[in-house]
């Protein structure tokens, strides 16, 4: 599944590059940069880095031209994204139960689900931080705030609580306006 | 100025730094502490807030976006992942996870560059 997703947002990336070369005057580069984890078993990354990414220098040094844009021509559709995550979440984790090699390799695709759908809205100069947390239901307390420091105009969250007999989910979006 | 912000987008975001910054935030607050549901709200806004002060005290153009997720430690299991769509030379992320006797707390922070 997680392949398959890879080679459709390699196709949509380079779809987009081309379209918003010719719309603008500029290029404008939008590079994925996913969280890979490695084979081991370790479900927790402390830093992760994508040394292919980085062999591109020249990419630091284009000029942009100025499009003169001061905001998003379209707010985040916050709603949408809602839908889109009681959708994943509950189709994904409806009928599962708690298991921990399970959940482990959960979280890791329903992260990436969550982000190609929400790629797929194409909501235009938005970057996108898809955070997902599972859970086994005892009963234990867990509590998970978040803050963020940003443009409150622009930049948006969209969030959602799954729970079943077994599990909670927790799924947070964050889109950031990218000058 | 452009050549100045363009500097520090080259070097990336530092992830070692943020490390350090969180670490020394959450053993403040959490340090020696027991997992208390009372005070759990109070522990993870000081956390947050104490975290992303610091970290614009470095003074970089970044927006920042910083999780807590504080979990009391027993026989129960929970996973977390992160999926990001963004600018993989200049933003950058970093996880900091502490734990001791009663509690385990996982910290994220995801540093978008601002483009000026």
């Amino acid at each position: 599944m997680m392949t398959s997703d890879l080679a459709q947002d390699r196709a949509a990336g380079s779809l987009r590059q081309r379209a918003s070369g010719a719309s603008l005057g500029g290029r404008e580069f939008r590079q994925k940069g996913p969280r890979r984890r490695p084979k081991d078993s370790m479900s927790t990354v402390s830093h992760v880095d994508e040394p292919g990414q980085h062999e591109d220098a020249s990419r630091l040094t284009v000029q942009m031209e100025n499009t003169y844009q001061l905001g998003p021509t379209e707010p985040f559709p916050v709603v949408v994204v809602n839908h889109i995550l009681e959708d994943v979440l509950t189709n994904y984790l409806q009928e599962e139960h708690y298991e921990p090699e399970l959940c482990r390799q959960m979280t890791k695709t329903v992260s990436e689900v969550i982000k190609a759908r929400v790629k797929d809205l194409l909501i235009p100069r938005y970057k996108l931080i898809v955070v997902c947390h599972i859970g086994q239901l005892t009963s234990q307390s867990v509590l998970i705030g978040s803050r963020c420091l940003w443009d409150p105009k622009s930049d948006t969250f969209s969030s959602y609580i799954f729970r079943n007999s077994s599990l909670f989910a927790l799924a947070n979006v964050y889109a950031v306006y990218c000058e | 100025m452009e050549e100045y912000h363009r500097h520090c987008d080259e070097v990336g975001f530092n992830a070692d730094e943020a490390h350090n910054i969180v670490k020394e935030c959450i053993d403040g607050v959490l340090g020696g502490e027991d997992y208390n549901h009372n005070n759990i709200n109070q522990w993870t806004a000081s956390i947050v807030e104490q975290s992303l002060a610091h970290l614009v005290k470095l003074g970089k153009a970044y927006k920042y976006i910083v999780t807590c997720a504080v979990v009391q430690r027993s026989a129960y299991g929970f996973h977390t992942a992160s999926s990001c769509f963004w600018d993989t030379t200049s933003d950058g992320t970093c996880t900091v996870r502490w734990e001791n006797r009663t509690m385990n707390c996982i910290v994220n922070v995801f540093a978008i560059a601002i483009v000026l």
